[in-house]
């Protein structure tokens, strides 16, 4: 029997003269305690960035709701002459422009995404994937000065005349593509807002179609099932959450976007039932008006405008990160 | 085998195979157009004295020096000022923080802020700085920007530091080293070109960004480099010219414009060259 | 609960002393008992394998030799295990510097993003500040020793990055000789390596041994058998067996050992 050759109820760490290391490594233990803090202060900094946001925008926003109150909200009127502010139409302007973005610019981004998966050969794949991440990097100006000058012209001449002729002899439907064709309006920014979004959507998408396991798909083609099939009752169903997340992620873009919108919205504060008229939305409405906004009524409606518009996102935002990450658990991820 | 089933399902894989196509080179011909318009109108009003000459009253000629140099300024402090902050805090959501609640809260909130409307953060810093300084100035264009980075940043440089092998930070603490000296010599070694990319990335970002300077930095017609003063941006000059119904200035505004867009793309294309050489 | 027999000495283990002292030691995920009051002698410099088959426990009782497990959550030891008159697990002992007399070679060969020069000089510069000769001889000594001095002295400022498996393991051996810990513990170090670098490492290990005391796990039982002095074999977090190599692998007196061993199961 080996014999042991300590006594455990001696055991304790006894007082011996310094070794150097321990000096040595005393000033890095020190160093290290240091930046454990100071790191965890920086994260810290990032909540309270946020914090720092909304109380900010709440501050700003109580002088204008305790004029109007609630009301606020779905009150259409906006008169920085009689100080009459009311949400309502930059709300729906917000709201409509984002829809329209996104009936475009889902199915187009699904295709996209698609082909890129299923279709694309594969020596295409990485060009054309880089080049619409690149496309989805591109400043928000360029697509608004683009579509001032060229493609609200280019729907004032060409597209809008010949909806107006068609779509809006449309019983039932009719009222909604009715009026002089402008060019800007709230379709024209909704169109716009659609290409800016296109990008993100068929990238995210792409990135979503990449997590199911081949062996998924491979199964599937072997019973003799056809690419569509394959897309539509495997890989759409598996992708499920992430794809919602990814559009939603796309549609709190769309929600806060401002540059691409404020050159193509026509900035009026009114609700009309054509989409082919000028409107406004939450972001151009702050961004055209509040550097000249004097009276403190005028400017806190635009900070609740900006709080409206904040809450609004938040809520899509986290959503979508909640749905993302639970696809994000099903890959093991 | 039912002969009008299998030709059904096809007809409809033809059809939407078809349909997938025709999107993507309808989406893709929209964005092209876009680059060609830009291309063709910016370029008809690059010369010299874009790069020499001042922001020209209308109806005169000039150039958008002012305009460049104050954007390269904003966008060189906004870095400056937002990257330390971010590095650190991605730091410590790998390596002090990863099972951490706090790592797991600000996440959440850092992902939200990465995608919120931009021109919210312009009014939080007006808020923050403008309102109590009483005057618009570049140092508040910056704060703005620097905010803009925070979350690009830390979400880069927690993934990539997440990605350096834990048994590299381990055989590093095996030796005796404390965390520290671990993250500094080891991880962020192994990590330096992806927390560098996403710097590059942070920078694209914010290169086009108008929103937020509109109500911080505001616009100045002359040459300022004052951060206390107005600071006059590429960006902002772009949507002033742009909604004028000057002539001279409509073309300023898309020379400016392939300006930013190349200035984006340049960046991001060396971002993902520099990727594909990292080596973890 | 502690159930093993330690045979008596052979000739390999006579005259050896203790260098740590492993006593009633137990070790938690959580609420899981991984390990059940181990107790066993390590020698000084002699090799003492751990063997025993996958889930066995053999790496985390390695892994507590240096407190390597404290950089991750909700694991701890319960026990003692005596290193020079102090029981390292002791929380007022500093584990960075229990780390200096304890080494670890790890698995997978883990270089650092750095020249050759810089990842031996790592772990030296985190006790000393010797000058730009003192450190050069330091380098060449430690790589001489691990014998990668001939083939790396033309390039020792390049990435480590671009030596193969072998010399990379060999590297990472040569970093950890050369902050002279007491004790060396490999994690299963030849497992990531072809046969003819596994056995350059073996030679070394044996070489070694004139100098640092060494523990090894291994799941190649004929390694255990060519490289160790004495063998611990553990099944389902308990030391079953533990005694010198060559009786363990020929009359080892437990069942479980023996079927192990000739492999019935594994």
């Amino acid at each position: 029997m080996v014999e042991l050759t300590f006594d455990p109820a001696e055991a304790r760490v006894t007082e011996k003269p310094q070794d150097p290391r321990r000096a040595s490594l005393g000033r890095l233990i020190l160093t290290d305690k240091f930046f454990k803090n100071f790191t965890r202060a920086a994260a810290a900094f990032v909540l309270l960035i946020l914090f720092g946001v909304i109380f900010t925008l709440v501050e700003g926003s109580i002088p204008a709701l305790k004029e109007f109150g609630l009301s606020f909200i779905w009150t259409e009127e906006w008169n920085p002459v009689k100080e009459r502010f009311g949400a309502l139409a930059p709300i729906y302007g917000t709201l409509v422009t984002s829809i329209i973005a996104m009936l475009v610019a889902v199915p187009i981004g699904l295709g996209i995404a698609i082909f890129l998966t299923e279709l694309c050969p594969i020596w295409l794949r990485r060009p054309i994937g880089t080049a619409i991440e690149l496309l989805a990097g591109i400043p928000s100006i360029i697509y608004g000065i683009w579509g001032l000058f060229i493609f609200a012209p280019f729907l004032q001449q060409h597209v809008q005349p010949l909806m107006i002729a068609t779509l809006g002899n449309v019983p039932g439907l009719g009222w909604i593509f009715s009026g002089p064709p402008y060019g800007i309006g709230v379709l024209t920014a909704g169109l716009i807002l659609a290409i800016m979004v296109l990008p993100f959507i068929a990238s995210i998408t792409r990135d979503v179609f990449d997590t199911v396991p081949p062996v998924l798909k491979e199964s599937a083609y072997g019973l003799g099932a056809t690419t569509w099939e394959v897309v539509w009752k495997v890989v759409l169903p598996y992708t499920r959450a992430g794809v919602i997340g990814g559009i939603m992620l796309a549609l709190g873009r769309a929600l806060g976007e401002t540059m691409a919108v404020t050159f193509v919205i026509g900035n009026a504060h009114r609700i009309s039932a054509s989409i082919l008229q000028p409107g406004t939305t939450i972001s151009a409405s702050i961004a055209n008006e509040f550097v000249e906004a004097i009276q403190v009524l005028h400017t806190s409606s635009l900070m609740s405008l900006g709080l409206i518009l904040f809450v609004i996102t938040f809520i899509v935002l986290a959503a979508a990160r909640l749905l993302l990450a639970s696809l994000n658990k099903r890959a093991g991820g | 085998m039912d002969q009008g089933l299998y030709k059904r399902r096809m007809l409809r894989n033809r059809f939407h195979m078809a349909m997938s196509v025709a999107t993507a080179l309808f989406g893709l011909t929209w964005l092209i157009l876009i680059l060609a318009m830009l291309l063709i109108k910016g370029i008809g009003g690059l010369n010299l004295a874009v790069f020499t000459e001042m922001t020209p009253p209308p109806g005169s000629s000039g150039g958008l020096l002012n305009a460049i140099v104050g954007s390269l300024i904003l966008t060189i402090l906004g870095v400056l000022i937002g990257t330390p902050i971010a590095v650190l805090a991605g730091t410590y959501m790998a390596e002090y923080g990863r099972h951490s609640k706090l790592t797991d809260v600000v996440r959440f909130i850092n992902d939200i802020l990465l995608s919120a409307p931009s021109i919210v953060i312009g009014l939080f810093v007006y808020g923050i700085m403008v309102r109590p300084m009483g005057y618009f100035s570049g140092i508040a264009g910056a704060v703005a920007l620097a905010i803009l980075v925070i979350p690009v940043v830390v979400r880069t440089t927690e993934d990539m530091l997440l990605l350096v092998p834990s048994q590299m930070r381990e055989a590093a603490a095996a030796l005796g080293a404390p965390r520290w000296h671990v993250i500094r010599q080891v991880s962020y070694r192994a990590a330096k070109t992806g927390i560098i990319t996403g710097i590059l990335l942070a920078i694209a970002r914010i290169s086009g960004e108008t929103a937020p300077l509109l109500f911080t930095a505001l616009n100045n017609q002359f040459w300022s480099t004052s951060l206390l003063a107005p600071m006059p941006s590429l960006p902002v000059v772009i949507f002033q010219f742009a909604l004028s119904p000057y002539e001279d200035w409509q073309r300023l505004a898309w020379t400016g414009a392939l300006l930013i867009t190349v200035a984006v793309l340049t960046l991001s294309i060396v971002a993902r060259l520099l990727s594909s050489k990292r080596t973890v | 609960m502690a159930n093993f027999a330690v045979h008596a000495s052979a000739d390999s283990l006579s005259n050896a002393k203790p260098k740590m002292d492993i006593k009633d030691l137990s070790f938690f995920y959580g609420d899981n008992k991984a390990l059940k009051d181990i107790t066993l002698p390590l020698f000084e410099k002699r090799v003492t394998a751990l063997i025993g088959p996958s889930g066995c426990g053999k790496s985390t009782l390695l892994r507590i030799l240096n407190r390597i497990y404290e950089l991750y959550p909700g694991q701890r030891a319960e026990g003692t295990i005596m290193l020079d008159g102090e029981n390292i697990l002791d929380p007022k002992l500093d584990a960075n510097y229990l780390r200096s007399k304890v080494g670890m070679v790890f698995q997978k060969p883990t270089p650092f993003p750095m020249t050759i020069y810089d990842n031996i000089a790592f772990g030296v510069k985190l006790y000393q500040k010797p000058s730009r000769a003192e450190m050069d001889a330091i380098v060449e000594s430690s790589l001489v020793r691990t014998a990668l001095w001939g083939e790396v002295k033309d390039r020792l400022h390049t990435s480590a990055l671009g030596l193969s498996g072998g010399q990379q393991q060999r590297l990472c051996i040569a970093r950890t000789v050369a902050v002279k810990p007491e004790v060396v513990l490999f994690d299963e170090p030849t497992s990531a390596l072809d046969p003819i670098s596994t056995a350059k490492i073996e030679e070394l290990i044996d070489e070694l041994k004139r100098d640092f005391t060494i523990v090894i796990v291994t799941h190649n039982m004929q390694q255990a058998a060519r490289v160790a002095d004495l063998t611990a074999f553990m099944y389902l977090g308990d030391l079953i067996e533990a005694g010198p190599t060559t009786t363990m692998f020929s009359t080892p007196k437990d069942n479980r050992t023996l079927d192990y061993i000739t492999g019935r199961f594994g």
